[in-house]
């Protein structure tokens, strides 16, 4: 797989610009990304690069909150604004046809949103009833919050990034002012359109659109590796009456930059990433414990982390627990085995095309190299670098980046009053309700 | 308004220049159906843009093929077809596909059970040789299907049991319908999970699981001849069998309101609301799809700036109804903020929907649905996926492949007289089953509720 042909430039206010364009449908996609993010979030007000990123779209220039959806929706467009930990990205795709709509909606979502008071509150309020309902209805959808926050820390990893109910209430129109004067301008800014338009023209349309915007006023500052556990801690987060437990575990594992990137792919397609996966194979096809388990690695410009996650039914918690434990001891003892190394490659190289099949795709690859300095060789490459991982590339993986069984910390979502005891025998324990506005566990 | 329509009206002369891209019209031409001997039916679009083929299965038979006792059996077979065959180990199925680069899915509805396989060209008749290998000779296997009866109960769990919003579907979805199967919740009541014999297993893939009842999708990377020659390999083979038994039931006009009220702790009230509506293959339905995005896509739709933005009455709206062979329910639900007012919100939605049907739509808010309804089918159409799913969903549920090539101008061509039409045949009060969930706060837990 080979990135197509396309062109990068850069305006005189320091603004990137990458084209790819794309004929096969009448459509075209853009990512803008605005590189800082929820990692620049002040202590006490997580959600604020997130929540600044959507009011982008709630009004701006002459459009207020509902003639911009309008605006958008009546061209059947999408227009999303939203924040990553280390960038505030910009997701939409229009019809060719209007395309002049789009440049005119990203420019005046960019540079003249208008963060009025009403629509913060309405922003604010709304997401943290969507917490409380997500508590309701799908509280494993949270257990990577809880767990980054045990995690992480004080680290910016550690802040949940749409917010929590306790920080997304104390944000003010000023904060967010402030973000976006400090941390949003032309500077910061890499703009990927891929589709169906000419070069020539959209270049000549973006520099007349973006070429006046100032730089953002501070600067951005680099971002610190957090740092691995040693030992465990637990964090049991009451759900009275819930019929599963839900589990996550995770140590701090590698950043983008590792270089033995194709080896991780392959091992941890191996163990937890694929239905045939050492940890489905366990959890799921032989014990019937659980419906799904799976491991994954986050990888940003540091380290995020590589967490093992799945569910099981609050009485057998103890025994899916240690089965998952076991599972990774088992890993670092005798590594995935070459069959299974194969398939994984196999899989991975099967896989990979269908994700470069539309212009979206390809513009969310490009903005994403982007955001991470990765040379395109990180996709042009990768087919090669997979072919070449052996069963040694896969053990000096496991050694280094795949944490041990008793480094670990373990977040339970699940019915405190039955599984108590139980999380306590696995390492040092804090407890707190589902309910309580916050994902960070209390002091010890 | 006038700005507006204005506005919207210059879009509608964009939309129609844009036309039908000429590389579709091409597609249309290259898809190709062949039913074999044995009644298996077969449907290739060649697309040759990533070296990867999508190739979906779809079987005749969901929940509302289910009686009484044996709920959840479609979906549960949907989880068994993965376990072995009487030539494969269990395991073996998904083993073999990995290891030449496929991954696969599927997925139970009220109506089919669809099984997905996403694999390079290289693959091909390897994943013939395995969806045929799993239709003619499953294994049942007394410690594979209990296993798999724990892994189904998880799902459950996840899915409904710690989800109010899940049980209160369930419930309005059993209210809705008294005699029609679409009352039953397609991964089954608890109890029937518990209560599958050996022989219902059996039966039921004798039923079902014949190439008779079976359509397969293959779109990607292959011409149709070569999906036809290894159809009749693989499949040719596999004898016909009876057809499985009709759905006879038919939902009784439903004579005056009915209502649900769930109580359970947690803290956002919700409301859902289940009208009687029509079948995937009614000639209404491009309208009532219309409706639906006027009525609840995306932030400028009706129901949620009117009950969201500026009455500030729920969180969230939504809105959608599942085509089936049968007529099912048109559904409204929607998330209150904590402590919301459950009826004052029933009550503006009564009067939306009253002002609905009375007035009808204009036809700007006409326009933007089906420059939505567009813009989305375009975008289902740029993959081998959104290919492969809709050509399922036309040739399986519409009753006919060719109608996926003529559903641009079919949603062009709705108007606003159809679609007010729709409204009012939907949205009667006597037809529909109101649901609530209340959230009990911590003083009104019973014991057994109650954190210890």
């Amino acid at each position: 797989m080979k990135i197509p042909p396309h062109q990068r430039y850069t305006l005189d206010n320091g603004v990137k610009l990458i084209l790819l364009p794309r004929h096969d449908v009448p459509l075209i996609a853009f990512d803008a990304v605005v590189r800082g993010g929820a990692r620049l979030d002040p202590p006490q007000q997580a959600g604020l690069a997130s929540v600044t990123a959507e009011l982008f779209t709630r009004g701006a220039a002459a459009r207020d909150a509902f003639s911009f959806a309008d605006a958008v929706e009546g061209a059947g467009g999408i227009f999303e604004a939203g924040a990553h930990a280390e960038a505030l990205l910009l997701h939409g795709q229009f019809l060719a046809c209007d395309r002049e709509l789009m440049l005119e909606l990203l420019a005046d979502a960019l540079q003249r949103a208008r963060f009025e008071p009403d629509e913060l509150d309405t922003v604010r309020n709304r997401r943290i009833e969507f917490l409380k309902a997500t508590k309701d209805s799908e509280p494993q959808s949270l257990i990577g919050a809880y767990g980054r926050a045990l995690l992480f820390g004080a680290h910016p990893f550690g802040k949940p990034i749409s917010g929590s109910e306790q920080s997304l209430a104390q944000i003010s129109r000023e904060q967010v002012w402030q973000f976006y004067q400090q941390h949003v301008g032309a500077d910061r800014l890499t703009l990927v359109f891929a589709g169906d338009f000419d070069p020539q023209v959209l270049r000549d349309e973006v520099a007349a659109a973006f070429g006046q915007w100032r730089a953002a006023g501070a600067p951005l500052l680099p971002l610190a590796a957090p740092e691995r556990i040693n030992g465990r801690n637990v964090l049991l987060v009451d759900a009275p009456g819930s019929a599963q437990t839900y589990f996550w575990m995770a140590n701090v594992g590698v950043a983008r930059s590792y270089p033995a990137r194709a080896a991780l792919e392959i091992t941890n397609t191996a163990f937890g990433g694929s239905f045939g996966s050492m940890l489905m194979q366990a959890l799921r096809v032989k014990s019937g414990l659980t419906y799904s388990a799976g491991s994954s690695f986050r990888r940003g410009s540091v380290p995020a982390e590589f967490a093992i996650s799945s569910f099981t039914q609050t009485q057998s918690t103890t025994q899916a627990l240690e089965l998952a434990l076991e599972t990774l001891d088992r890993l670092k003892r005798e590594g995935a085995g070459e069959r299974a190394l194969d398939s994984a490659r196999s899989y991975i190289l099967g896989q990979y095309p269908q994700g470069f099949e539309t212009s979206a795709d390809w513009a969310a690859a490009l903005a994403e190299l982007d955001l991470y300095g990765l040379p395109d060789s990180y996709i042009d490459d990768f087919d090669g670098a997979l072919t070449r991982v052996d069963a040694s590339a896969s053990r000096q993986v496991i050694a280094g980046a795949f944490p041990d069984s008793e480094d670990l910390d373990i977040v339970l979502i699940g019915d405190a009053a039955r599984i108590r005891p139980e999380a306590a025998r696995l390492g040092a324990l804090l407890e707190m309700p589902l309910a309580a506005p916050d994902f960070q566990p209390p002091v010890a | 308004m006038a700005s507006e329509d204005l506005r919207d009206l210059k879009r509608l002369e964009g939309a129609r220049a844009l036309g039908v891209p000429r590389s579709f019209a091409d597609a249309a031409a290259q898809v190709r159906a062949r039913t074999l001997a044995n009644g298996l039916q077969v449907v290739v679009w060649p697309d040759h843009n990533i070296p990867s083929i999508a190739l979906h299965n779809w079987v005749r038979v969901g929940s509302r093929n289910e009686g009484t006792g044996r709920t959840g059996l479609a979906h549960f077979f949907e989880h068994m077809m993965f376990n072995g065959t009487s030539r494969r180990a269990q395991g073996e199925f998904d083993r073999l596909m990995e290891a030449q680069g496929g991954s696969n899915n599927a997925y139970t509805s009220q109506d089919v059970t669809v099984y997905q396989d996403w694999f390079p060209r290289s693959a091909l008749e390897l994943v013939f040789e395995l969806e045929s290998d799993r239709i003619a000779n499953l294994a049942f296997d007394t410690k594979v299907v209990e296993n798999e009866r724990k892994v189904v109960y998880s799902e459950r769990r996840l899915r409904v049991e710690d989800s109010n919003a899940a049980l209160l579907d369930e419930q309005v979805q059993a209210s809705a319908f008294k005699v029609h199967p679409y009352r039953i919740p397609t991964i089954g009541w608890p109890a029937d999970i518990q209560a599958w014999t050996m022989a219902d297993l059996q039966n039921f893939y004798r039923t079902y699981y014949a190439p008779n009842n079976c359509t397969l999708i293959v779109v990607g990377d292959v011409e149709a001849d070569a999906a036809f020659a290894l159809a009749e390999r693989y499949f040719g083979a596999i004898p016909a069998r009876a057809a499985p038994p009709p759905v006879l039931a038919l939902e009784p006009a439903q004579r005056g309101e009915r209502r649900v009220l769930l109580e359970r702790p947690g803290q956002n009230p919700l409301l859902q609301l289940a009208y009687h509506a029509i079948g995937a293959a009614d000639a209404r339905e491009p309208a009532l799809n219309i409706l639906q995005t006027i009525l609840a896509g995306g932030d400028a739709s009706r129901l949620h700036r009117s009950l969201v933005e500026e009455q500030e009455l729920a969180v969230a709206i939504g809105g959608g109804w599942a085509e089936g062979f049968d007529p099912n329910v048109f559904m409204l639900h929607a998330t209150l903020p904590e402590g919301g007012d459950l009826e004052a919100l029933q009550s503006a939605l009564d009067v939306q929907l009253a002002q609905l049907v009375d007035e009808g739509v204009t036809e700007a808010e006409l326009r933007r649905a089906k420059n939505m309804v567009a813009a989305d089918f375009w975008r289902g159409v740029s993959t081998i996926e959104g290919k492969a799913r809709l050509l399922g969903e036309y040739t399986v549920m519409h009753g006919d492949h060719r109608l996926l090539f003529s559903a641009p101008e079919t949603y062009e061509r709705v108007t606003r007289e159809q679609v007010q039409s729709v409204a009012r045949t939907v949205f009667d009060a006597e037809r529909r089953t109101v649901g609530m969930l209340r959230p009990l706060v911590e003083a009104e837990l019973t014991p057994e509720l109650a954190p210890a």
